[in-house]
């Protein structure tokens, strides 16, 4: 392989230094120990071993801070390219005359360094709907100006299902590289101009020396592993749960399978490809404000309610079905994708025990189970509509 | 160290089959155990009334179901409810507010010695200081009242956690203004408005929550500090005297805010004013309902 | 300039249609937009106060009328609230035109057939003056119109022009109750009317825009005079924010409201999941 590199662990968190010392935003997983944090005071364990973290993508301050042994981030790198909250314009006003200020659509240069495959894919999935007909300049410029490195995951755990919806913890899908540990440090692997010029501009840091049969293998065989780790999870036929879902839109099953959930919203504020939002105008003093976009939820009733009162989607279970049917049918009829990525988050955060594992299992035995429909094709395999 | 199995089940799984099979119910919410642990269930057919368990994972406050709101949940008729002592109180206050009438919900109670912090466990342990919910410490409810059946044996005290709620709460007193300042606003940064502790919250009943108003807009949907912090605070003020201290609102925080260091800090608050707890009498109104002479009220300015 | 960031306008007439709904005539501020903005009937935009926010609605004007936009709407929520405190000269954010539109140039040859009760005629109202400004390309135009009561008539003078157009079959109803002692219209639902004024719909198409109730009691009538799924028209108002098809406030099934629509055949609604 002519495109590999070699790069130890201390050349690592060297060239994030070098990028640092550049002045380049190195966003990467960084630990926090909340037993060292103010929120010390809240942790339960925090007479106790240190060992309690909170991990989340951050902007390095030192190289040293970059923690490449932990489990997913707490939230997906979506608030990189979409912020929680960001000004589409700004206004001032005097009498009747008023003024718009734009903002800035381009970006400084930036590296995301370990990013999970998950949350780099999802912005590649996400891309489509910010570029349908209209292109969104923000998240294009956020997108153009950053330069992602992903790190084969290593924390794999029983809500992870990337590999069910087309993704793998091994993927390079919206990243610009791939980083795969072996002994000593990492294979990386560029995928895209950016990913070679990274590697280009740092090149002290890399080493051009991968043995196909020695390193290169001990990198495949890590990437097989991780695959195979997740595929046990979870295995589903995207295809058929997207035409079952399509056209079992009022199927008792869809409610039942909503019935705990509490409308919370935080699976959509984790999830790397939730990514719909609302508008406000926020005044901030006299004659001038803001107008932000802020993540909003399909969860909240508030979503669709109609000025008049009226709300078409007006209890929980039927919000559920939404965000099930926007991400397995909607999104992949419309733009060829899952809106899914199997990161597992919304699994993971929902204390009500809603499981997207189970459901999309369940989903998948349904669309696979001999039709009671009217409609013959249903028990058709799914090629047919993709 | 697993935890023995809970001696009250058997009764528990055949009260609420008796209670399905005579149609005194349509539906009980209890527990079950599933793939990631525990977590709650919905039993309408007499048959699967076996799924229903309770054991110290039992962590969650079912009362949230009761929430008039929740159509879904109303649909299927007359509830029975699996409760803990503690989650009585929730029952408590949505009676006290007039939300709920007592001939609606069938209670079942389970006596409890306190659960575990942390619920998606493959199996049950037993508590020890290191890993009990610290909301059980001191708790004056393992003998559920207002219910209509009870089951399990008398338990014990839970045990006393490494740091009780209280004492983080002493701790965060003892800072400087500053401090106290700079670690709510760090804690606060980390909110991203997704209203999770307003839709877990068995006592948040608005019809329309005052973070959804917009004539005017009291309270800034953005997640800036401005927006963060009224949003925070006013949810907390709101549940001031209210909160029955289930910390569902902390459990589901997906980004790890401290709420039920707030919750507590205004109990106290209310306790001290006031001399009120909230309780699982639902007779006994709380001081935000409740307009007395001798309020103290030198705090209106 | 990014995509979310409006256009200023001038507003330029303030029009009372009723107790509850005005309209505003709006002048773009560049001179260079003033001259290229064009659009086709049946599209929206986003109208916005500063300090307030955005509000959907469509274009009522003509895209023959060039020069300016119009919009109508009711003060109901917060933007429209603020909306309807500005004056002549105020300055009102506008982002659009956006989504799809009636196909008026298939229609060449048909006769056209248009049902609005209350507000929904400002939607209507664009494509009635549309297919009038080019009244030679079409058949016969029968226009039903209802509101409540007479005083929630909008667009009075129009009505009244319409109405004294020989060219134009005028039908005005207000509701049972709604009538008042010099009122000559017809007084009934709107729905009974079009079934009493049975438009033939023999080569014909029909625009039906209202409340919900309206639109879904006139479908059958529509369908009962013969007029197919495909040949009826109406718009689907669902709450937005964007208008660019991101958001995803409008999803509904299969569509986006704001980029598949808000224009919708008969038919291609009754394929939508009932989420509007």
């Amino acid at each position: 392989m002519s495109d590999r590199y070699f790069i130890s662990d201390a050349d690592l968190r060297g060239l994030a230094a070098d990028l640092l010392g550049a002045g380049t935003e190195v966003i990467a997983p960084v630990a926090t120990d909340i037993c060292q944090s103010p929120s010390a005071i809240a942790a339960s364990a925090c007479s106790l071993d240190h060992s309690l973290v909170d991990i989340d993508y951050r902007a390095l301050g030192t190289a040293d801070q970059l923690d490449l042994s932990r489990g997913l981030p707490q939230l997906s790198l979506k608030g990189y390219f979409l912020p929680e909250h960001e000004a589409l314009c700004r206004w001032k006003q005097k009498g009747t005359t008023t003024e718009v200020i734009e903002v800035p659509t381009e970006f400084a240069p930036r590296v995301v360094l370990a990013a999970k495959a998950c949350d780099a894919a999802a912005l590649e999935v996400v891309d489509k709907v910010m570029n349908w007909d209209y292109e969104d300049e923000l998240w294009n410029g956020r997108r153009a100006a950053t330069t992602i490195v992903n790190l084969t995951c290593p924390m794999i755990d029983d809500s992870c299902f990337c590999t069910a919806v087309g993704a793998a913890p091994d993927d390079v899908k919206g990243a610009d590289g791939l980083l795969t540990p072996v002994a000593g440090g990492y294979v990386y692997e560029p995928a895209t101009d950016k990913g070679r010029a990274l590697a280009e501009a740092n090149k002290a840091r890399f080493s051009g020396d991968v043995e196909a049969d020695t390193l290169g293998r001990e990198a495949d065989d890590e990437r097989a592993a991780a695959r195979e780790r997740v595929a046990a999870n979870l295995e589903i036929d995207a295809a058929s749960v997207r035409d079952w879902i399509d056209t079992h839109f009022e199927d008792p099953l869809l409610s039942q399978l909503a019935i705990r959930c509490n409308g919370c919203g935080a699976c959509t504020s984790v999830c790397p490809t939730c990514h719909c939002f609302d508008i406000v105008d926020e005044q901030e003093g006299v004659g001038r404000g803001t107008r932000r976009r802020c993540w909003d939820t399909c969860q909240a009733p508030t979503f669709t309610l109609h000025a008049s009162g009226h709300n078409p989607r007006d209890d929980q279970h039927v919000r559920y079905r939404q965000r099930i049917n926007h991400k397995f049918a909607i999104y992949p009829l419309k733009f060829g994708e899952v809106l899914c990525t199997g990161c597992g988050r919304c699994t993971r955060v929902c204390h009500a025990g809603q499981d997207l594992v189970e459901i999309l299992e369940a989903i998948d035995i349904a669309a696979r189970r001999p039709g009671d429909d009217a409609d013959p094709a249903a028990d058709e395999p799914a090629e047919a509509a993709s | 160290m697993t935890e023995p199995i809970y001696t009250g089940v058997d009764d528990l799984r055949r009260i609420a089959r008796e209670l399905l099979e005579a149609g005194d119910v349509r539906v009980i919410i209890g527990w079950e155990h599933a793939r990631r642990g525990a977590r709650p269930v919905f039993v309408s057919d007499p048959a699967e009334t076996d799924k229903l368990i309770f054991d110290t994972r039992c962590v969650h406050n079912l009362v949230t179901y009761l929430n008039p709101r929740r159509d879904a949940v109303a649909e299927f008729g007359k509830i029975g409810l699996v409760v803990k002592g503690c989650d009585v109180k929730a029952v408590a206050g949505l009676l006290r507010e007039a939300q709920l009438t007592r001939d609606d919900v069938v209670l079942i109670g389970v006596r409890c010695g306190g659960v575990l912090e942390e619920n998606e466990l493959p199996a049950a342990l037993a508590l020890t200081p290191e890993n009990v919910a610290p909301r059980c410490y001191g708790c004056d409810n393992r003998e559920p009242t207002l219910t209509d059946h009870l089951v399990g044996e008398p338990q014990p005290e839970p045990p006393r956690p490494v740091m009780t709620i209280d004492e983080r709460v002493a701790v965060l007193d003892g800072q400087p203004l500053e401090e106290r300042w700079a670690f709510w606003t760090d804690q606060f940064s980390k909110c991203v408005r997704c209203y999770a502790c307003r839709q877990v919250c068995p006592l948040c009943i608005c019809e329309r929550c005052i973070v959804e108003k917009t004539q005017p807009q009291w309270i800034e949907s953005s997640s800036h500090p401005r927006g963060n912090f009224s949003w925070n605070i006013t949810r907390a003020v709101h549940l001031a005297g209210r909160c029955v201290d289930c910390g569902e609102c902390e459990r589901f925080c997906p980004v790890g805010i401290p709420l039920s260091l707030l919750n507590r800090k205004l109990q106290h608050i209310v306790r001290d004013r006031y001399e009120y707890t909230v309780s699982d009498d639902p007779e006994n109104a709380a001081p935000i309902g409740d307009y007395r002479l001798d309020d103290q009220q030198e705090f209106i300015k | 300039m990014n995509i979310y960031q409006p256009l200023l306008t001038t507003v330029t007439e303030v029009v009372d249609e009723t107790a509850d709904t005005r309209t505003l005539r709006l002048e773009f501020q560049d001179e260079a937009v003033r001259e290229e903005f064009a659009f086709k009937a049946g599209q929206f935009g986003e109208y916005s106060v500063f300090g307030a926010g955005e509000s959907t609605f469509c274009i009522a004007s003509s895209p023959t009328r060039e020069g300016y936009i119009e919009c109508s709407f009711k003060a109901i929520g917060k933007v429209t609230t603020e909306l309807r405190e500005v004056n002549v000269g105020d300055t009102v954010g506008f982002r659009g035109p956006y989504g799809n539109w009636f196909p008026v140039d298939d229609w060449k040859g048909k006769d056209v057939v248009f049902v609005a009760g209350g507000i929904g005629l400002a939607p209507v109202r664009c494509v009635i003056w549309n297919v009038l400004d080019r009244r030679d390309e079409f058949g016969d135009v029968t226009i039903v119109y209802g509101a409540r009561s007479v005083d929630d008539l909008v667009y009075k003078r129009e009505l009244e022009e319409w109405g004294s157009r020989a060219d134009v079959k005028m039908v005005t109803t207000v509701d049972p109750g709604g009538d008042t002692p010099d009122w000559t219209g017809e007084v009934g639902y709107v729905t009974p009317v079009v079934e009493k004024t049975a438009p033939k719909a023999d080569n014909a198409v029909a625009v039906v825009c209202g409340p919900p109730i309206v639109v879904k009691l006139t479908l059958p009538v529509l369908e009962k005079l013969g007029f197919s799924d495909d040949a009826v028209f109406t718009t689907l108002e669902n709450r937005m924010k964007c208008g660019l098809g991101k958001c995803g406030r409008c999803n509904i099934g299969p569509v986006y409201v704001c980029k598949d629509g808000p224009v919708f055949t008969a038919a291609q609604m009754k394929a939508l999941p009932a989420e509007f």
